[in-house]
């Protein structure tokens, strides 16, 4: 059993898992470059010290000293045993430890030993007649220069050999290194390259997680959206079609004994159903090109007084029963920049809403100003005004107050209102003083040079 | 027993060549030492603390046991003052070596290898040795030039 966190790791693990052989790889030939070198660095360390020419040419000028002193008219007896010491010291070294291995390699060791026998025999302390010593050292002396001087010879030409050969080493092993290194850092590159990709493919596998879950949220919202739309506008569709039904049944009750009074009153009533069906078709219908990026605005100057008049006009013949009231601007007519037909539906939703809310006695109030850069149209209402806890949502699809009396209402006017001013450039704003009333002021830019008029 | 008698024969020889053998001039230092020339003899110089190297050698296979004075023991009993001394060998084999050498390791006069006495007819009567091999430092070969055998005279500086 492994807990979730293991399994992670142990994924982990198993992407750099291939990495472990490059990396032994690279500590590998790098170790390998490094051991070469340090034999190498061994080698010449060795083949510095074993100066066999030197000694060699010791002992050959030494034994040349010593015929040369043994060889005088007069010669010095002290002299003589002095260079003699010396002269056999060098062929003792020549007989010793690495020199001696070294002669014997070169054929050479026996020799030495003979010449080094011949030179103890006629040790001046061991002789009385130094003239028959000095002698015998000078005719010694004389046959043992050809000696050493072929050995000396040999030795240089073997020397020179071996440094050729070490040449040859130390050339190939360079070449070695070189190679080594070469496949280091190769290799080096690839664990690199391996690295990257692994990391950016753990990258991209994060952001496709992200991206999957983020989707699969829009789409949760979007079908709890159309759950909740479908079962508002079915709603809102019903109530309109059971006035027509209503009315349409008592016309058929009546049968022949209708009179022209009650067609008139059932036609207005069908009239007024009918009404709320097409706005809330259109606002469903609008809602929907806002929401696949159909709604064009075509921008016009707009004269937003005449607007709202014409506007009153149509909903006050709805509405006899209820009171608008428009203040008209003071001086000139604000010009706003905007499409009509949707400022006609922003301010229809704006003042049916206050209708809404306002006590059936009470005016709705309608203002048209201009400030700065732009032009206003304030709706205003003496209902009970906007609970606090509404205000940050009211603007918000299907969100319904909790003051919201009636069971009227889909939820989705201002929300729409305000999506449609911010599609022109525009906002909508909100005062509400609970108890007094509220106030929704629409928000749109000047038609340009209207401001530089007005100024 | 005849290789008894021999032996003793020897023996005799050789305690009689002894005070000669032991009293005989062996170095010489001169330069910047109290009263220099000072000539030393053998019996002058096994006088100093005797010290022991076992280490291998360039020239010989092994590791020999090397018994001899300290060269700074050397120095100070004759007031050297000098930053360097001239190494001078029988065959008139010349070498510098700095005396912060003998500060730093100790490094003998060997008199005796294996228990032998150093001869002039091998690399004696003085060999100057370095504990090589307990110093990796002393393994560079610029320190083998050092090792200066059959050692006659040293010069300060």
């Amino acid at each position: 059993m492994t807990t979730g966190g293991d399994t992670r790791a142990g994924r982990d693990w198993v992407r750099f898992a291939p990495l472990f052989p490059v990396v032994l790889v690279v500590v590998g030939s790098l170790g390998f470059a490094l051991a070469q070198s340090s034999a190498l660095e061994r080698d010449m360390r060795v083949a510095a010290t074993q100066n066999m020419l030197w000694v060699v040419t010791q002992t050959q000028m030494e034994l040349l000293q010593l015929t040369l002193a043994a060889g005088r008219a007069a010669p010095d007896a002290d002299d003589v045993a002095r260079r003699y010491d010396l002269a056999l010291a060098r062929l003792n070294l020549m007989r010793q430890g690495p020199q001696a291995r070294y002669l014997d390699d070169l054929g050479h060791l026996d020799r030495v030993l003979d010449m080094a026998a011949a030179l103890e025999a006629l040790d001046p302390l061991e002789h009385d007649a130094p003239a028959a010593l000095h002698t015998a050292l000078f005719d010694l002396g004389q046959r043992q220069s050809a000696q050493i001087n072929r050995i000396a010879n040999d030795v240089m030409t073997h020397d020179w050999d071996k440094t050729a050969t070490r040449l040859d080493d130390y050339r190939a092993t360079q070449r070695v290194i070189i190679a080594a290194v070469s496949f280091a850092l190769l290799a080096a590159l690839a664990m690199s390259w391996v690295l990257l990709r692994n990391q950016k493919r753990l990258h991209a596998a994060q952001i496709g997680r992200l991206r999957a879950a983020t989707e699969l949220q829009q789409e949760r919202n979007a079908s709890a959206m159309y759950r909740d739309f479908a079962a508002i506008v079915s709603h809102q569709m019903r109530t309109p079609l059971s006035l027509i039904d209503s009315a349409m049944q008592r016309l058929a009750r009546k049968g022949s004994q209708v009179s022209a009074a009650d067609v008139a009153e059932r036609r207005a009533v069908v009239g007024d159903a009918v009404d709320r069906l097409t706005r809330l078709v259109d606002t469903v219908m609008l809602l929907a090109k806002l929401d696949t990026d159909q709604v064009k605005a075509r921008f016009e100057p707009l004269d937003m007084a005449a607007a709202a008049r014409s506007l009153c006009i149509e909903i006050a013949a709805r509405h006899p029963d209820r009171c608008l009231r428009l203040t008209p601007p003071e001086g000139a007519r604000p010009i706003a920049l905007g499409d009509p037909h949707l400022v006609g539906h922003i301010l229809q939703n704006l003042i049916d809403n206050a209708l809404k809310y306002a006590p059936p006695d009470a005016p709705v109030t309608l203002r048209v100003f201009a400030e700065r850069d732009e032009v206003a149209c304030a709706v205003a209402d003496c209902g009970p005004g906007i609970d606090p806890a509404d205000l940050p949502h009211l603007f918000e699809r299907y969100y319904r107050g909790a003051s919201a009396c009636t069971g009227n209402g889909t939820g989705l006017g201002l929300a729409l209102a305000r999506e449609l001013a911010v599609l022109q450039g525009g906002r909508i704003e909100v005062d509400s003083h609970p108890g007094a009333g509220a106030r929704f002021t629409l928000w749109l830019p000047r038609a340009s040079g209207e401001g530089a008029r007005d100024g | 027993m005849t290789c008894a008698r021999a032996l003793c024969a020897v023996i005799v020889c050789a305690a009689a060549a002894l005070p000669a053998w032991a009293e005989a001039p062996i170095l010489t230092l001169t330069g910047a030492v109290e009263g220099a020339p000072v000539t030393l003899s053998r019996t002058d110089l096994t006088a100093l603390p005797q010290h022991e190297i076992r280490t291998s050698t360039t020239v010989t296979d092994g590791t020999p046991v090397f018994e001899g004075f300290l060269m700074r023991d050397l120095l100070a009993a004759h007031g050297a003052e000098g930053t360097q001394v001239v190494a001078l060998a029988l065959n008139d084999y010349r070498v510098t070596i700095p005396t912060a050498d003998f500060a730093d390791f100790d490094v003998i006069g060997a008199l005796y290898m294996d228990g032998v006495a150093l001869s002039p007819r091998d690399k004696g009567p003085i060999w100057i040795v370095y504990p090589r091999d307990d110093h990796r430092a002393l393994q560079d070969i610029r320190y083998d030039t050092r090792w200066v055998w059959q050692l006659v005279e040293l010069h300060v500086e």
